[in-house]
């Protein structure tokens, strides 16, 4: 079964849709039009320029073409994880990386080479959006959990000095933040597990029953995929705050503020 | 004897401003001493120095003759015991509370009992079901004598108290000064309680930083 096509005059026809939101918004006070137009158009360049990069990559096929993607997508991940954590990039950029890089590639591996077995295990067509997918997913996760580990750690600096004073080493006094982020992390993931199927039809899955697949394929992707987030999600957050904690604190244990951004 | 603290030519920055200078005094095992000032004098700075807080940019602090470095600090903050105007409990009750340092793998094993808790609660003029309070339910005065309580089970032998008095009624202000009359302690505090400055041994006058007088037993 072929997907049927979308037809430019019925991409612009999409595009139209936009304005009721944006009418409604606008009539309820809120002056967003900028940025949805913005947002707009932001990806669909982007969008664009990824699809003609897929093409060339799908049809060249090369283990090392490939491998420079990926290696593109998690150095642009671990810039974006830093930034929209309200950490300094110069310091962690490092930890980060191989937090994400360690844990994309292992669950990534896991899932091409020991469950999906292609002929190619570097084929372009499996690894690019399986990591892709498992990335965008462990991008937010580690996000969160950066930012609510340092976060907390500020707010509650008196707590943590606290537990220094009554005896803790620096690992034992950080301990409670850190389960807070990592729980903050992995939540999402977990409650999208919970609910995937009741509540709503996971993207990849049904992209795949749109491309002509049928529904158990779909199914049987959609799971493998999902446990590779949670997995790699889990490892990166884990692996991120443990390494990032090295960095973040003077000899002294005490927090170094010039890591942290100035909000 | 050797001091138990030693500020050697200390001064501390912080913001590339200067909030200690040339800081230099020492503290005997036993002795009793309060940091006296005006607001932004250093007071808080010199016990925040003392745990390792401030970066030190110039001279040593010295805990029992050994300087203050990253390795020793682990040791001077678990033999000190830090008290603040609204300390951190860090924990859902008041059990909880007292019962915390003990996880530490520093203290796990001298766990105290029952009756320690008690025996404690009551030196300090606590009744023994506040065990079963929530910990933000309780006044801050009360909090005060709950670490106070915890630096006590921890055996602890310096304490740095940052206005502990300023929320106690008499009764209660009593039987903080009853603990701390102990010789074994040994106490560097601040504060502006008259009652509190009579009975320490030494006291330190602060000025923008500066050590400005000592008077020891009287004497300047």
């Amino acid at each position: 079964m072929e997907t049927l096509d979308i037809a430019l005059s019925k991409m612009a026809l999409l595009y139209g849709l936009c304005l009721l939101p944006g009418t409604l918004l606008w009539l309820v006070g809120l002056r967003l039009s900028k940025d949805i137009a913005i947002g707009i158009l932001r990806m669909s360049i982007q969008l664009a320029l990824v699809g003609i990069y897929l093409k060339i990559l799908f049809n060249l096929n090369h283990p090392g073409l490939n491998g420079l993607w990926i290696l593109i997508m998690l150095l642009v991940a671990d810039f974006s994880i830093l930034q929209r954590a309200g950490l300094k990039a110069r310091y962690f950029m490092l930890a980060t990386f191989s937090a994400i890089a360690f844990s994309i590639l292992f669950s990534t591996a896991y899932l091409v080479v020991l469950v999906i077995q292609p002929p190619l295990y570097y084929d372009a067509r499996y690894i690019v959006p399986l990591a892709g997918m498992i990335l965008g997913n462990c991008l937010q996760g580690n996000v969160i959990a950066l930012e609510r580990f340092y976060s907390s750690l500020r707010k509650n600096e008196n707590e943590y000095m606290t537990f220094l004073m009554l005896g803790a080493t620096r690992w034992e006094a950080v301990r409670p933040y850190y389960r807070d982020a990592i729980k903050a992390a992995i939540n999402p993931t977990i409650a999208s597990m919970a609910t995937m199927g009741l509540v709503s039809l996971p993207g990849m899955m049904t992209g795949q029953i749109l491309g002509g697949s049928e529904p158990w394929l779909a199914v049987k992707y959609q799971i493998a995929i999902m446990i590779c987030i949670f997995t790699s999600t889990t490892l990166a957050a884990l692996i991120n705050l443990k390494l990032s904690l090295n960095i973040a604190f003077n000899a002294f244990d005490v927090l170094r503020d010039e890591v942290i951004k100035k909000s | 004897m050797s001091p138990i603290i030693r500020f050697d030519h200390v001064s501390v920055a912080a913001d590339k401003k200067m909030i200690l200078s040339d800081i230099s005094f020492a503290l005997f095992p036993g002795e009793k001493a309060v940091l006296c000032g005006k607001s932004g004098a250093g007071k808080s700075s010199v016990l925040r120095t003392l745990l390792g807080l401030q970066a030190i940019r110039l001279g040593t602090v010295y805990f029992q003759d050994i300087p203050l470095t990253p390795s020793s600090v682990q040791g001077i903050r678990s033999c000190a015991a830090y008290i603040g105007q609204e300390p951190v409990l860090g924990a859902e009750t008041v059990r909880e509370a007292l019962l915390l340092p003990f996880q530490f793998k520093t203290h796990r094993g001298h766990r105290p009992t029952e009756a320690q808790l008690i025996e404690v609660l009551q030196r300090l003029q606590l009744p023994a079901d506040i065990l079963k309070q929530e910990s933000r339910r309780i006044s801050g005065g009360e909090k005060q004598r709950i670490a106070l309580a915890r630096g006590l089970l921890l055996g602890k032998k310096l304490y740095l108290l940052d206005e502990v008095t300023s929320a106690l009624d008499a009764e209660s202000k009593q039987a903080v000064f009853d603990v701390f009359s102990d010789p074994r302690m040994t106490v560097l505090s601040i504060a502006h309680d008259a009652d509190w400055l009579q009975r320490c041994d030494i006291v330190f006058e602060l000025e923008a930083g500066r050590l400005i007088q000592e008077k020891r037993h009287g004497n300047t």
